[in-house]
C-alpha cells in the first residue's frame, strides 16, 4: 500500500510537471499580450513593463525561473491584478468555490444516489419514469441556462435570496444549486442504472430470498458494491465542481477561481492562468487518487498494487 | 454629519440613518491596480478620481475646476506652468500635501523603474520622454518646488489642454513618505494613505473594493457619504439582476436588449449620456483595395449614420462625420455630409466604378468587429448597406484584445474601431499623424496633414490651435482613411434617490458629489 502510494504521487507530479510545461508554453504562443490594454502604451513603456516582468529573458529561462519560484511555492506576481500576487488570488478565490463546489457536490451526489436508488427499486414504476423524466432534463439543462432563471425568480421576483456577490452563507444557495443540477442528473442517473443491474446479482438475490430487512439489504449489500461506478464519476466531478465554475461565477458575481482561469487567459496573464492551472491539475490528481483508494473499500476484489492497476 | 469613526468601522450598514450610507456602484469590472502611476483602465479611474486630488479636478458637472492647486498662472509662451497649492491640502495620515509631493510622483511615473503604462500621458512636460526611456535620470524633469506650495512645470511645447491632461492619476500625487517607506505595499487596503475625498478601506479581488470618507479632505463638510462600494460588475446581465434585486444602487451599462423594458418599468433610472468618444471604421490604407481612396470614400458614403443609431442602436448615440466627438466644446468640424441617401448610394456606385469595380467585378471586403451582439448587429447593418452598391462583406469577430493586438499590427482589411478619453480635438485627430504608431492602425499618413498638425502643436494661442486643426482634419479625411460613425452612448441606471448625478460627456460622477436621500 505504501509503495503503491509513493508510486502514484510520483507518477502525479510527473504528470503536473507534464501539465506546467505544455500549458506555459502554449500561453505564449496566443496573440497579444498581458499589457494590451483599451489603451496604447509606447514602445518605451512596454519595453520598461516588459522588463520588470522578465518578459524580456529568453523563454528558456523564464520557464526556468517559473519552475523555481514553483518548487518554493511561488505563483509569481500577477500581470493583470498588479497590486496582488497570484498567490493571494488563489487564497481569496478557491475557499469561494470550495464552499459553492462543495454544497454542490453534497447536493448532487447525496440527492442523486437517493434518487437513483429509489428509482432503481421502484423499476418502471410511475416513480422511476418520473425520476428518470426529470433526470433527463436536468442533463439537457445547463447552468448557462438554468442560473439566469433561478436568478429572475428567486432574488429578482421573490427576493428570497441574493442575485450576486458572496458575503453571507445564502449568497451560496442559488450558485450551489445552478451548479449541482446537471451532476445531480447525472448521479440519479448512474446510480439507478447500478443499482438496477446489482439487483439482479446473486448476492443480493439471496439476500431477498432469506427475507432480509429492506434497508438492510440495501445498506450492506447492494450499494456498496453499486456505487463503485458512482464512485469514479466522483472523482472528476468533484474535481470539475470545486474548481470553481466560469459561467456560474459570472452570473452570480462570485469572486471564485473559475473566473481567474477564463478572465487571465483573456488577459493573457500568464502567472494568473499558471497559477490556476497548478490549483486545477492538483485538485484533478487528488480527487482521482483519493477515489482509487476508495474502490477497494468498496470492493474487496480490488486490491490496489498488486494489479498494478490505476498506476 | 459629522465624521464618527466608531460608526464608520461597524460592518453593518446604519440602517435607518437619513443622511449616511455607503453606496454600491457596478463599476464594469476589476481594477487591475490602485497605484494611480500604474493604472491603465477608465474604471480605475473612476476609484483613483475618488482616493486622490490631483492639480486639477471635476466638478459635479465634469467641469474641469482647482484640485490640489488652488489657481496656476502659464507663461506667454505656453512653456511653463506656475501652480500654487492649496493651504488645506492633506493626506489621509494628517501630512499636508506639498509640492514635493508632486515633483516626486511626477518622477517616479517617469522612472522606467516604475513601469506606468500610461507614462505618456505626461510626455508633453520637458525631458519626460527622454527620462521614462532611461536616456536621462529622474532628477532632469523639469518639474521643481519652489516653494513648499508652489509648483513649477515646463513643457517640451505649448499645450493649452495641459489642465485636462492633469486630471487623470498619472498626474495624481503620491504619498513620498510612505511610498519610500512600504514599496510596492504602499496601495494595499489599510495602509494606502491618499489625499482625496475618500480613502481604501477594504479591496477583496473580484467582490469589492470599499471607499470611506477622508476626515483630513479639505473639503470633507460637503461630502455626505459615508463611504461607496465599487462593485466589478464584469457582466451586464448579472450586474442588471442585482440591480432590479435592490443590491445595487448604480450601474453604468445594461444589456442593450434590455431597453425596451427600461424605458418602460425603469424610466425614472434611465440615464443615458453620450460619451465624448468616437466609433469609427478604419481602413488599412497600405494594401489593396483600400490603398485606393476612392474606394474608402465609397464604402464610407454609403454607410447610414441615422439609421445605425436610430434603428439599429437606439440610445440616443450621437451620428458624427467628424473623428471629432461632436459634444467636444469650441470645436465645429469643417467636414460636412454627402448628400442624400440616394445621391450618396448614386455617387459610392460612380466612384467604385472608377476604382474598377463593378457587376461584372464586386469589391469583396473582411469587415472585423470586436465580439458582441450589440458590435455585431451594427456591423451587419453595415454589410447590407454596403450590399446596396455592390459590395459582399465578409464578417469576421474576434474577441477584444486579439481585434486591437491584429489591428496594431495592420493585420486587416477594414475594422471597427473607437477612441476615447480627452474632451479636446487634438486627442482624435493625433490618431492620424503619421509617426503616431500603431494605434494609426491603417497606417495613414499625409504630408499635409502632419504639416498642419506639426503647427497646431507648436501653437500656444487656443483660438489659432483649433483653426489648424480644424483645417488638419478637412484635409486629412478629404482622402478618406477613416469613416467616422457616432459617439457612443452611456446607458446607466441610477436609483432616482441618489442626488448630484449630473449627466456629462464625460461620464465622471464623483462620490464626493453624490447623496442619498431616503424617502
Amino acid at each position: 500500500m505504501t509503495t503503491y502510494l509513493a508510486r502514484r504521487l510520483a507518477a502525479s507530479l510527473v504528470t503536473l510537471w507534464a501539465v506546467v510545461t505544455v500549458v506555459f508554453f502554449l500561453l505564449r504562443v496566443a496573440p497579444g499580450g498581458p499589457f494590451d490594454g483599451e489603451r496604447r502604451l509606447t514602445p518605451e513603456v512596454e519595453a520598461n513593463l516588459r522588463a520588470a516582468y522578465h518578459l524580456d529573458e529568453p523563454l528558456v529561462a523564464q520557464y526556468a525561473r517559473y519552475l523555481g519560484m514553483l518548487l518554493r511555492g511561488d505563483l509569481g506576481p500577477s500581470f493583470r491584478s498588479k497590486d496582488f500576487t497570484v498567490n493571494e488570488l488563489i487564497a481569496g478565490g478557491l475557499p469561494v468555490s470550495l464552499t459553492v463546489g462543495g454544497l454542490a457536490l453534497a447536493l448532487a451526489a447525496g440527492l442523486g444516489i437517493a434518487a437513483g436508488t429509489g428509482a432503481a427499486l421502484a423499476r418502471d414504476g410511475p416513480r422511476d419514469r418520473w425520476l428518470t423524466f426529470a433526470a433527463t432534463a436536468g442533463l439537457a439543462l445547463p447552468p448557462i441556462v438554468v442560473a439566469p432563471l433561478l436568478v429572475l425568480v428567486f432574488a429578482v421576483t421573490l427576493g428570497w435570496l441574493p442575485a450576486g456577490g458572496f458575503t453571507t452563507p445564502a449568497h451560496a444557495v442559488l450558485p450551489a444549486v445552478a451548479l449541482a443540477l446537471p451532476y445531480l442528473a447525472a448521479f440519479t442517473r448512474l446510480t439507478r442504472g447500478s443499482v438496477a443491474e446489482t439487483l439482479t446479482a446473486p448476492h443480493v438475490r439471496t439476500a431477498l430470498a432469506k427475507g432480509l430487512p429492506t434497508r438492510r439489504i440495501v445498506a450492506r449489500h447492494l450499494l456498496p458494491p453499486a456505487l463503485i461506478p458512482v464512485v469514479s464519476f466522483l472523482g472528476p466531478a468533484a474535481a470539475a465542481l470545486l474548481a470553481g465554475s466560469m459561467v456560474i461565477e459570472e452570473v452570480f458575481s462570485l469572486p471564485g477561481l473559475g473566473r481567474y482561469f477564463v478572465q487571465g487567459a483573456l488577459n493573457r496573464d500568464y502567472t494568473l492562468v499558471m497559477g490556476t492551472v497548478v490549483v486545477y491539475a492538483t485538485l484533478i490528481l487528488v480527487f482521482n487518487l483519493a477515489v482509487d483508494l476508495l474502490y477497494s473499500r468498496l470492493d474487496p476484489r480490488i486490491r490496489l498494487g498488486r494489479t498494478g492497476r490505476g498506476g | 454629519m459629522r465624521y464618527l469613526p466608531l460608526v464608520l468601522s461597524a460592518p453593518v450598514l446604519l440602517a435607518g440613518a437619513v443622511d449616511a450610507k455607503v453606496l454600491c456602484i457596478g463599476n464594469g469590472g476589476e481594477p487591475e491596480t490602485l497605484d494611480p502611476h500604474r493604472y491603465n483602465l477608465r474604471l480605475e479611474e473612476t476609484i483613483l478620481n475618488d482616493l486622490f486630488l490631483g492639480l486639477t479636478t471635476f466638478d459635479a458637472h465634469g467641469n474641469i475646476v482647482p484640485g490640489a492647486a488652488e489657481r496656476w498662472s502659464v507663461s506667454d509662451d505656453g512653456l511653463v506652468w506656475t501652480f500654487e497649492l492649496r493651504e488645506d491640502g492633506k493626506w489621509s495620515d494628517g501630512q499636508p500635501v506639498t509640492a514635493g509631493d508632486f515633483v516626486y510622483a511626477f518622477r517616479r511615473l517617469l522612472d522606467p523603474a516604475t513601469a506606468a503604462s500610461l507614462a505618456h500621458f505626461m510626455y508633453p512636460v520637458r525631458n519626460a520622454a527622454a527620462v521614462n526611456a532611461g536616456e536621462l535620470p529622474p532628477t532632469a524633469l523639469g518639474v521643481r518646488a519652489e516653494a513648499p506650495r508652489t509648483l513649477v512645470v515646463e513643457l517640451e511645447q505649448p499645450f493649452p489642454f495641459f489642465t485636462e491632461r492633469l486630471i487623470y492619476p498619472t498626474g495624481y500625487p503620491v504619498p513620498a513618505h510612505t511610498v519610500e517607506v512600504l514599496g510596492a505595499d504602499w496601495v494595499k487596503p489599510g495602509r494606502m494613505v491618499s489625499n482625496g475625498a475618500f480613502v481604501l478601506e477594504d479591496w477583496q479581488p473580484h467582490a469589492h473594493v470599499t471607499l470611506r470618507r477622508n476626515a483630513h479632505f479639505h473639503d470633507a463638510d460637503s461630502v455626505t457619504l459615508d463611504g461607496v462600494r465599487y462593485l466589478p460588475t464584469a457582466d451586464s446581465y448579472a450586474a442588471f439582476n442585482r440591480y432590479r434585486a435592490g443590491e445595487i444602487d448604480a450601474i453604468g451599462d445594461f444589456p442593450s436588449s434590455e431597453m425596451d423594458w427600461v424605458r418602460k418599468n425603469l424610466a425614472d433610472h434611465l440615464r443615458l449620456t453620450p460619451l465624448v468618444s468616437i466609433m469609427y471604421l478604419v481602413f488599412n490604407v497600405t494594401q489593396p483595395p483600400f490603398d485606393d481612396a476612392r474606394v474608402r470614400e465609397a464604402l464610407g458614403i454609403a454607410i447610414d449614420r441615422e439609421l445605425l443609431t436610430g434603428r439599429v442602436m437606439r440610445s440616443d448615440e450621437v451620428p458624427s462625420v467628424s473623428l471629432v466627438p461632436p459634444m467636444v466644446p469650441g470645436y465645429r468640424s469643417a467636414v460636412a455630409a454627402a448628400g442624400t441617401r440616394d445621391a450618396r448610394l448614386e455617387r459610392a456606385r460612380e466612384l467604385l466604378g472608377d476604382a474598377g469595380y463593378g457587376p461584372d467585378k464586386p469589391l469583396n471586403v473582411t469587415l472585423r468587429y470586436i465580439s458582441g451582439d450589440e458590435s455585431k448587429r451594427v456591423q451587419v447593418a453595415i454589410a447590407a448597406m454596403w450590399k446596396d452598391i455592390g459590395v459582399a462583406t465578409t464578417l469576421h469577430h474576434t474577441e477584444l484584445k486579439s481585434h486591437f493586438a491584429d489591428l496594431r499590427q495592420g493585420n486587416f482589411e477594414v475594422a471597427q474601431a473607437g477612441w476615447f478619453g480627452e474632451n479636446n480635438p487634438e486627442h482624435y485627430l493625433n490618431l492620424l499623424v503619421s509617426d503616431t504608431g500603431d494605434v494609426n492602425y491603417g497606417r495613414f499618413a499625409s504630408a499635409a496633414f502632419d504639416a498642419l498638425m506639426d503647427r497646431a502643436h507648436a501653437e500656444a494661442d487656443l483660438a489659432r490651435r483649433i483653426g489648424l486643426l480644424r483645417e488638419a482634419e478637412t484635409v486629412g479625411l478629404a482622402e478618406h482613411p477613416v469613416t467616422p460613425l457616432y459617439a457612443v452612448t452611456i446607458r446607466a441606471l441610477v436609483d432616482p434617490r441618489i442626488g448630484g448625478w449630473h449627466a456629462n460627456p464625460r461620464n465622471v460622477h464623483g462620490a464626493r458629489y453624490l447623496t442619498w436621500n431616503e424617502r
